[in-house]
């Protein structure tokens, strides 16, 4: 149980921490690195650096919202811990984009489940992207390193009826099924992960990284959105940035001009190609914003003959591999099964429907379970990932479509869900998809499911996962960075983000991104204190 | 683009002309542009509301709208009655500030959108509220103010099956917008059997206890 807060302490005992919303006049700043971005490879990064004894920047869009603020409230929450206040969506809107623009990003309000990179995601990078470096035995320690750095482990406590109905259904049919680690100290097991977690138990970037960078030195700005990298003579001068407002979406007239022998940034897999395509940097080979990836997620939901309570309880505590790398790791499209934790106003957005029915399937929330799927994107030729680039006003935008051999893996996906929801006991089953019904039989849903037009809009897609658009590899043809992070064609520039994996990689991303960043960190500071 | 709606010869070539046009997305972009000019044009009240009487709006007189204009404020207080359905209440004045409380949460929700969803939004809205169109694409006949619910009811059903995605996308945007601002007030977390947050954690949390 901790309700130290480390933020508060720290930002009373002195931090350098500059709410960009307070600025009002045009200013500079230098230090040995600036870092784009405070989330899960900002932190890291910066710590490590900090440790080390550089002097260090960091920029962060987002604003610093920390336990204060954290009042396991939905609508609050979203507005302001999420990109574009939870609307964020691909390019055809068709499938929803979760992720974290806040001090800590995409890691303040996840839902803690760690995973290592699947070896046979490591084995693949390092065959086909030449990336001999970081097969499982040499990320092994730097696994071991940030397990114990974000208090990694497998979650000890019972499951809540939300997760054991996954746990129940696999046992009926045969199908594997593991406890997921999380990363939390302390954890109350309440489920307000997805909000900002109001005990400081989860060890995201906010809790430990950021504290531990600003504790050695480190400078944070936050409401500060990272605009562009200006080259002078072949390498990176300066970061050019504007102050945001503090409603965290309006810009004001402030600009703030970040200098450094090297930058590192850090913005997520939308957020870092949109900063190096705003940058116009040297891009030969076209491969900036290519190659996203975004595990796209479906889902189904059941009404269960017990009340679930699927708003209460670690929200993520079970899953499922047993469809992931069945048909090996470049055959037909593989899915992690899990379960998402079903609030109201979540639940309300993301079952699709109105009127009576709504009202009706909503007051049954107490009662309904979910099952959630994850592709496994970027394994197969017909899985290429999507395309980030820039709007008129320079923001990035995603555009993802998705492919048949992704379609006919979210086919099979709806017949697993259903079918583990019935096998463990559900009343009646219905599919997040604009015709489907509620099934009161493993047979219909089936049948119904076989009449699925697997389309957008019409399937239910979501992300919470951003991966790629920066992806490393040895082949500059093939690459923007190299497997340092190190960016192929400007000397002082490295990406250490979720933008560098070269594919999706088939578990929760928090760790592989932890780990990476802090292999590739250690190596920057040698370099930098050379 | 010269012509952006063809002139009705018959329901099903109005039909047709209408459906090709938009699948291509590139004339969906388009037009929905030249709409939002046209609409401007036309003297649509497109700034954003402000502050509104209560007299007029029904609404609390306090809050700055932001985003929607009124006749924005019009096409919500139409379509919420059929998207909340039998979620709220029957009895008028309460009915009317569950609309209105509804209406000042999804204006603050769109402003946390930030710009870029804002413009597809205003888009949209401005599709809806301007009379050609809401007339030829939404084939909504009556102005906002005098659909029924149980005409703007088939409105959100015939975006909701339709084959073209880009009505598809609309109606999910306004249900999920109006439902996510309705079930996710405290006040009404009753309707989805949602207690809150654990009262013995709210206790025990120092952000709860007043300053």
């Amino acid at each position: 149980m901790s309700l130290t807060d480390r933020i508060a302490q720290g930002l009373e005992s002195g931090w350098k921490v500059t709410d960009g919303a307070t600025l009002t006049e045009n200013q500079t700043a230098e230090a040995d690195v600036v870092i784009v971005g405070t989330g899960a490879g900002g932190g890291t990064t910066a710590e490590i650096l900090a440790k080390s004894g550089l002097s260090v920047i960091l920029v962060e869009e987002g604003r610093l919202y920390y336990q204060k603020d954290f009042k396991m409230d939905e609508l609050t929450s979203y507005a302001n811990l999420y990109q574009e206040g939870m609307s964020r969506v691909t390019k055809d809107g068709a499938i929803s984009i979760l992720q974290g623009r806040c001090v800590g990003g995409s890691t303040t309000v996840n839902w803690t489940s760690s995973f290592r990179t699947p070896d046979a995601t490591l084995n693949y990078w390092a065959k086909q992207f030449g990336l001999d470096a970081l097969s499982p035995e040499a990320m092994a320690p730097w696994f071991e390193g940030r397990e114990t750095r974000h208090s990694v482990s497998p979650w000890r406590v019972d499951p809540n009826l939300n997760n054991d109905v996954l746990r129940q259904g696999c046992e009926k049919l045969g199908f594997s099924w593991q406890v997921i680690p999380r990363n939390v100290k302390g954890c109350w097991n309440l489920g307000y992960c997805g909000v900002g977690c109001p005990t400081n138990a989860k060890q995201g970037a906010l809790t430990t990284t950021i504290p531990g960078a600003l504790d050695h030195n480190a400078r944070m700005y936050h409401g500060l959105r990272a605009d562009r990298l200006v080259m002078k003579q072949g390498r990176i001068d300066a970061l050019q940035a504007t102050a945001m407002a503090s409603d965290g979406i309006t810009p004001t007239n402030i600009t703030v001009t970040l200098k450094a022998r090297h930058f590192v940034v850090a913005a997520s897999a939308i957020g870092s190609p949109g900063l190096l395509l705003r940058s116009d940097l040297p891009d030969p080979y076209e491969r900036v914003g290519k190659r996203s990836f975004i595990h796209p997620v479906n889902a189904s939901v059941a009404q269960m003959p017990e009340r679930v309570d699927p708003f209460y309880g670690a929200p993520q505590s079970i899953y499922s591999d047993e469809f992931n790398f069945r048909n090996g790791v470049d055959g037909e499209a593989g899915y992690k099964l899990e379960v998402p934790p079903l609030h109201p106003a979540m639940s309300a957005g993301v079952v699709p429907g109105h009127g009576d029915q709504q009202a009706k399937n909503l007051a049954g929330l107490p009662w309904m379970q979910s099952v959630i799927a994850l592709m496994r994107d970027g394994f197969h030729k017909d899985s290429p990932g999507g395309t980030v680039s820039l709007r008129d006003d320079g923001s990035p935008m995603l555009d993802y479509p998705v492919t048949d051999y992704l379609w006919k893996g979210l086919r099979r996906a709806f017949y697993t869900m259903a079918e583990i929801q019935f096998a463990a006991g559900a009343d009646r089953v219905r599919l997040m998809h604009l015709d489907s019904d509620w099934y009161s039989s493993w047979a219909d849903a089936k049948a119904a499911i076989d009449g699925f037009s697997m389309e957008p809009h019409r399937v239910r897609l979501f992300t919470a996962h951003q991966m790629g658009g920066c992806a490393m590899g040895s082949n500059p043809e093939e690459s923007v960075v190299n497997g340092f992070g190190e960016h192929h064609h400007v000397s002082n520039l490295s990406v250490h983000d979720a933008s560098i994996f070269p594919t999706s990689i088939g578990a929760n991303p928090q760790l592989s991104v932890y780990a990476l960043a802090a292999r590739n960190s250690v190596r920057l500071a040698q370099r930098l204190k050379a | 683009m010269t012509n952006p709606i063809p002139q009705p010869e018959g329901l099903d070539s109005v039909h047709l002309n209408r459906r090709s046009f938009l699948r291509t997305g590139l004339g969906g972009a388009l037009f929905l542009g030249t709409v939002s000019v046209t609409a401007g044009l036309s003297g649509c009240a497109t700034t954003p509301t402000g502050r509104l009487g209560a007299v007029e709006t029904r609404m609390d007189a306090r809050y700055q709208f932001q985003f929607l204009t009124a006749d924005d404020i019009d096409l919500f207080e139409a379509l919420l009655p059929a998207i909340l359905g039998s979620a709220i209440p029957e009895q008028p004045q309460h009915r009317r500030m569950a609309i209105a409380g509804t209406v000042e949460r999804i204006d603050a929700g769109i402003h946390k959108f930030g710009p870029a969803n804002q413009k597809e939004l205003r888009q949209l809205f401005d599709l809806l509220n301007f009379g050609f169109t809401r007339i030829t694409i939404a084939r909504v006949w009556s102005p906002w103010p005098n659909v029924t619910t149980k005409q703007a009811n088939a409105f959100l059903d015939r975006w909701r099956s339709s084959s073209i995605g880009l009505f598809n996308n609309g109606y999910m945007a306004l249900t999920k917008i109006s439902n996510v601002a309705f079930y996710g007030y405290p006040e009404n977390w009753h309707l989805s059997g949602y207690p809150g947050p654990p009262e013995w954690a709210v206790k025990a949390l120092p952000q709860f206890r007043n300053a």
